[in-house]
């Protein structure tokens, strides 16, 4: 205090013109160190996607060598990855363990994404597509569909986003409180609403038939055991798409982290980008889930791992990757670990996701939630 | 507040005098609702047997046919099992909210059923356990592990009210509990098969578990019934409670440890029932209001009328296909739950 105030000793005239020139220094040095931290965050986030990038990279060559019930030769690999074999290690390789890796990398990304999306807009870590049960909802549409009209081309994915979206209207609908959205409300309708759409899944188990019920059970335990190209083209066009919507969000959801009001001001349309962002948060959600089923806690986990590592400005990009490498890695665990393998990658998110989501509703509040 | 206004109008008895008769009626209602669940449970099925019918076969017990079969071996225990088991939840539920001081307290929504189930497939993977009996202590052992995790948990989190915080940590727990279900049973399709059926609450088939399950509801609810003026003075508040004399500590662990007795034996039983306990317990303490002496009988009742309806609307509402009761209970006890969490009161506590 005592020090901030030096200048005005030099008496009453010169106050203004001092105080004008520290403040312009201040505000040059102010500007300085930020366009530096500025600087210094690019860098370190940089380091942080390519050391990311690194380790998915890793993690696809060990998911696609490390053998199943076959083992290829590891020599073979590389010449059938390029069309040079034809036979087991083609079939193998392009019908079994790509897609498999790729559905779990793209699905891992969507996750991560709309996890860091819905932390990012309710600024509350519980705050996930998991909790908020858009998971569920989407696992009760895609199930249905599945079991009832399996021929419909797309069906699955389709049911899956209007069951995500139906659930997330439902549960905001309720979980509003005199014009403002209560978190723990949300969470608390939300956990709830997923009660339904989970009795309703094991309802659907009991009147599938034999043929059905492999599906089913896929969206009781999230798993990538039978992804196909089709449903890896599916996730890649809906990270597309939802990364690309995200981009075109990103500045908005940047002011409107400083609080509603200034983002207002700085001429962000409040309303519109918030219905927006959950849109999108709840498509990209809804389809990996179409896919792959519910691997639990991804979204939780993603989105405080890169507010960690790269601050909160550049979570939601950074959350895209972590959620890749969170989802393949325990895909990889899932199948080859010792002693536990093989079993469904939700068991694995889940048995990582949920000890994180204790951690993280223990944590005496310090400032430091999304 | 002040002294001198309390011995002008004591606040207690006048409240209690008018609801005297309400309660005598909510009693009698409460008989009937049990009686015609009861019926309706036992004449009300996928084959059509006529009341007639019924009458005789129950006055000729250990008389003819295939109707005869029907009714004594299937529908009458299992009516009888739901009966127990719907009142062991009610009395579960109520006891639980009661001294979490939470609404949303309940054995399905605080994982302590999970984990019930993952000690179950424990004891079926390592200890030989197939008769209830042997699942009856794993799910015993497990309710109370998870029990006192979920309230470590609960009691210490940052979510603004130990109300949520309950409730999250009941969620996280019930997600590793589940996984770890899977993680144990993923590769033996015996075991798997067995669980499947188990894991979803039903009471389809379960009639021949109700002599074993018996001595230890039947227990669990007699030594609920006198607790009711433990759980009035716990409520007051620690302190109150502990300066009219009462052991605080010791009570609430002797009330604690027969929910707990309550919801395995529920859950050793059937499986896992979400819900029933916080519709009964609400719906009790709706109808009599906060006294636990008459609102934890009635919760007993509640969740016997709860469990019994919803076992016996699930038999009906599809053609040919058993709708399992917690998949009845679930969709009646979620609006509930919903509607709970929307108070205005129950967020901000």
């Amino acid at each position: 205090m005592p020090q901030t105030h030096a200048p005005r000793a030099d008496g009453a005239r010169s106050l203004g013109q001092a105080s004008r020139d520290t403040a312009a220094e201040l505000r040059a040095a102010t500007a300085a160190r930020l366009r530096g931290a500025h600087r210094a965050g690019i860098r370190r986030a940089r380091l942080v996607a390519c050391v990311l990038v690194l380790m998915l990279l890793a993690l696809l060559v060990a998911s696609i060598l490390l053998g199943g019930v076959k083992k290829i030769p590891a020599g073979d690999v590389l010449p059938a990855a390029f069309g040079l074999r034809t036979g087991l290690a083609d079939y193998v390789i392009f019908r079994i363990r790509l897609p498999r890796a790729l559905a779990a990398l793209l699905a891992g990304a969507l996750f991560g994404l709309s996890g860091a999306l819905y932390q990012r807009l309710i600024r509350n870590p519980l705050a996930t597509p998991d909790m908020v049960g858009i998971s569920a909802g989407a696992g009760a549409g895609a199930t249905t569909v599945l079991l009832f009209a399996p021929a419909v081309p797309f069906g699955t994915s389709l049911a899956g986003i209007a069951g995500a979206f139906a659930l997330v209207a439902t549960v905001l609908a309720l979980s509003r409180h005199g014009g403002s959205v209560d978190t723990y409300r949300l969470v608390l309708v939300g956990i709830g609403l997923s009660a339904v759409c989970t009795a309703y899944v094991n309802y659907l188990f009991t009147v599938a038939g034999q043929h059905g019920i492999a599906q089913v059970m896929r969206w009781l335990v999230g798993s990538v055991n039978d992804a196909t190209w089709e449903g890896v083209s599916t996730l890649a066009g809906a990270l597309a798409v939802c990364g690309l919507c995200t981009a075109l969000l990103g500045r908005s959801l940047g002011s409107m982290s400083l609080g509603d009001q200034l983002a207002l001001g700085l001429g962000t349309r409040v309303g519109a980008v918030r219905i927006a962002t959950l849109l999108v948060g709840a498509a990209a959600a809804a389809l990996a889930t179409s896919v792959t089923g519910p691997i639990g806690f991804v979204s939780l986990i993603s989105g405080p791992i890169a507010v960690r590592l790269v601050g909160a400005d550049r979570s939601v990009a950074l959350a895209v990757p972590i959620g890749a490498v969170i989802v393949l890695g325990a895909d990889v665990l899932a199948q080859h670990g010792p002693v536990i393998s093989p079993v469904p990658t939700g068991v694995l998110t889940a048995l990582l996701g949920a000890p994180y989501f204790v951690w993280l509703i223990l944590r005496r509040r310090q400032g430091a939630t999304t | 507040m002040k002294q001198s206004a309390s011995p002008a109008a004591p606040p207690t008895p006048t409240p209690a005098r008018p609801r005297a008769p309400r309660t005598a009626v909510v009693v009698v209602l409460a008989g009937l609702m049990l009686a015609a669940v009861t019926i309706a449970s036992i004449g009300l099925g996928a084959r059509d047997i006529s009341p007639l019918e019924i009458v005789r076969i129950l006055l000729h017990p250990g008389a003819e046919g295939y109707n005869g079969d029907v009714l004594w071996t299937e529908r009458i225990p299992r009516t009888l099992l739901g009966l127990t088991v719907g009142a062991a939840l009610g009395a579960s539920g109520l006891i639980m909210q009661a001294l979490t001081m939470n609404p949303l307290a309940e054995p399905g929504v605080l994982g302590v059923q999970q984990g019930a189930a993952v000690f179950v497939v424990l004891g079926i993977l390592f200890l030989d356990a197939s008769s209830v009996q042997g699942y009856f202590w794993m799910a015993l052992t497990g309710s109370a592990v998870t029990a006192v995790l979920v309230f470590l948990i609960g009691t210490r989190t940052n979510a603004g009210s130990s109300t949520i915080g309950l409730v999250l940590a009941g969620v996280a727990v019930a997600a590793v509990m589940s996984s770890l279900i899977t993680l144990l049973v993923v590769r033996d399709e015996a075991v798997y098969a067995h669980l499947r059926f188990w894991s979803v609450g039903q009471l389809t088939g379960r009639g021949q578990f109700l002599g074993q399950v018996l001595p230890f509801a039947l227990t669990g609810l007699v030594l609920a019934l006198p607790l009711g003026r433990t759980l009035n003075l716990l409520s007051l508040g620690d302190e109150t409670a502990r300066g009219l004399g009462i052991r605080v500590e010791r009570d609430r662990l002797a009330s604690a440890a027969v929910a707990v007795l309550l919801c395995a034996a529920a859950t050793a039983a059937v499986g896992p029932v979400a819900f029933v306990g916080l519709v009964a317990a609400h719906t009790a303490r709706m109808l009599v209001g906060a006294d636990h002496r008459w609102s934890l009988p009635l919760s007993m009742a509640c969740g016997a009328v709860l469990l019994v309806g919803a076992d016996t609307a699930g038999r009906l509402v599809i053609d040919h296909v058993e709708v399992q009761v917690s998949v009845m209970t679930a969709f009646v006890g979620t609006p509930f739950f919903v509607w709970l969490a929307r108070r205005r009161d129950l967020v901000r506590m």
